[in-house]
């Protein structure tokens, strides 16, 4: 019975981080129907920021949140806005965002390993290896900090959508393009906010995933196959989707490490997009779509 | 001077062929307009050059004499011109009340907000009971009323609308022209689009009848659907069919 909770809790402390990095590749899915191929790659930028923090200004990670956060939204608005906009009104926009964010991952890819090579990096704060041991369970101290401050974030994100009068344009924008636009929603501004936004979850993201995971240039592949499962998982544009698709799978992940051993795990997640595309393709939460 | 003044306008979509092909046309204040025609007329890419979802590529449109095209959507909409389109255009994940609310989103006075909430919820009682509820559940009755509800929040001076009654049944149809003749006396001006032209003429004071993207022939509501020429030549599937029901 321990050991169910043990793993259970092991997958929930994970479960927060993955909510966080899919968080921010649903929201552009859901505003502007962008499929963020380049999304894991911009929370490895955010990883090395964090990196770079850490090693010359001995920045905590958690705190260096507040530095990727700002900087990758900044970022974000960068990439965004000359590139997108002018194929927004093609019919056949989700299709181009795919093939351009694909060429972004490699061109950021390209960069990183150029300026930061290949080696694997890892900030190392006190709390990265320390446990508390509660009640027979052991809980990764570092890992119950990401999942807390995911949550957090999550949080906010939460009461930002609901009750500003932005975060309400775009729910708005989500729900009805079009509409937000009738209603006088500035649907342009809305989305490159909502990429800002994306980038910035991203960056919070990479603050957390730095000293969670060992990372280099090219892994941002493996994170972004795992996320586009997540949201797959639990509905594309949906944000409650995404948390409870990140929850769910990463504790089947961490029970399927438990019983057949860690080489298996990653295989959770592809069997999961299998399984959800097979029997119910719209995903948990997302409405049948219309793309 | 006429309050909008379309003047010479083409427009199409993306790379395709021009749907309006040089059209022209007055609208007065405080009428209401039926614009009639065959599929394909044009009817609804008027209403969206007018609105600004879609820019002329030639030609220009103009409110109280000034150049509004090339403004975005919110910019007209804070000009007083409302578009309501055919295709289902709530919010289906917010309340009624979130609906409403949205309508009037370029209001920033929660006291105005509230006064048009009540002046909606006077011509449509009915909301008044559902406004907890998610708009995606309503029938689709109840939904059209949500719409012309969340265009009043907007207090326009233009209110165009694109094809009300489809897919509603007849006498919840009734209910909804009946409204709409009632936004006149709001001192709305109305421009509407109808598939049904009968039921459309009649609830308006002005027919407008457009054929291959330009304006055909215009004059009083009453007049064009006496005339069997006009009849025979660009209405005779729309009336039949409205005849039909």
């Amino acid at each position: 019975m321990t050991e169910i909770i043990q793993v259970l809790v092991l997958g929930l402390l994970l479960g927060g981080v993955y909510a966080l990095m899919a968080s921010g590749l649903t929201l552009l899915f859901g505003v502007m129907r962008i499929v963020n191929l380049a999304h894991a790659a911009f929370i490895i930028v955010a990883a090395y920021i964090a990196f770079y923090a850490f090693d010359l200004f001995q920045i905590d990670p958690l705190i260096s949140v507040l530095i990727t956060m700002p900087v990758m939204f900044v970022l974000g608005l960068a990439v965004y806005l000359p590139l997108f906009p002018r194929i927004e009104s093609s019919a056949r926009y989700t299709e181009m965002t795919v093939l351009m964010t694909f060429g972004l991952a490699l061109v950021m890819e390209g960069l990183l390993g150029f300026f930061f090579t290949g080696i694997f990096r890892s900030t190392r704060p006190p709390y990265a290896t320390d446990a508390i041991l509660w009640a027979d369970l052991f809980i990764p101290t570092g890992q119950l900090l990401a999942t807390g401050v995911s949550a957090l974030l999550l949080i906010g994100l939460w009461l930002f959508l609901r009750y500003t009068r932005t975060g309400t344009a775009v729910r708005a924008t989500m729900q009805n393009r079009t509409s937000a636009q009738i209603v006088g929603v500035n649907v342009r501004r809305i989305s490159a906010i909502s990429f800002g936004l994306g980038m910035a979850l991203a960056g919070a993201s990479g603050s957390l995933l730095s000293y969670l995971f060992p990372f280099f240039p090219a892994q941002h592949w493996r994170w972004v196959a795992l996320l586009l499962a997540l949201i797959v998982l639990g509905g594309l544009g949906s944000l409650k989707g995404a948390v409870i698709g990140a929850v769910s799978l990463a504790v089947a992940s961490a029970f399927v490490t438990n019983q057949l051993g860690p080489d298996w795990s990653p295989m959770t997640f592809y069997l999961a997009l299998f399984i959800i595309l097979l029997v119910r393709p719209q995903g948990l939460f997302g409405k049948a779509l219309r793309i | 001077m006429a309050l909008l003044e379309i003047d010479d306008v083409t427009a199409g979509y993306g790379v395709g062929p021009d749907i309006l092909t040089g059209i022209s046309l007055e609208v007065n204040a405080g009428r209401s307009y039926c614009i009639v025609g065959p599929n394909g007329a044009g009817k609804s890419t008027l209403l969206k050059v007018v609105c600004g979802i879609l820019h002329p590529r030639s030609g220009e449109v103009r409110l109280n004499g000034i150049r509004v095209s090339g403004l975005r959507p919110d910019q007209l909409l804070a000009e007083g011109i409302c578009f309501v389109p055919q295709e289902q255009s709530l919010f289906p994940e917010m309340t009624v009340r979130e609906n409403l609310v949205m309508g009037a989103f370029l209001v920033r006075d929660r006291a105005v907000v509230n006064e048009r909430m009540v002046r909606v919820f006077e011509l449509f009682p009915l909301l008044k009971d559902r406004v907890s509820q998610l708009a995606g559940t309503l029938s689709g009755g109840e939904q059209q009323m949500v719409v012309l509800g969340r265009a009043l929040m907007v207090d326009p001076k233009v209110l165009m609308i694109d094809e009300p009654s489809l897919g509603l049944a007849p006498i919840v149809a009734d209910q909804i022209f009946a409204t709409i003749q009632g936004f006149s006396a709001l001192g709305i001006t109305v421009i509407l689009v109808e598939q049904n032209a009968r039921r459309g003429l009649e609830s308006t004071e002005w027919g407008i009848v457009l054929d291959l993207g330009t304006k055909r022939f215009e004059g009083p509501a009453e007049g064009i659907l006496d005339d069997p020429r006009i009849r025979e030549l660009y209405l005779g599937a729309a009336l039949s069919k409205g005849d039909d029901e």
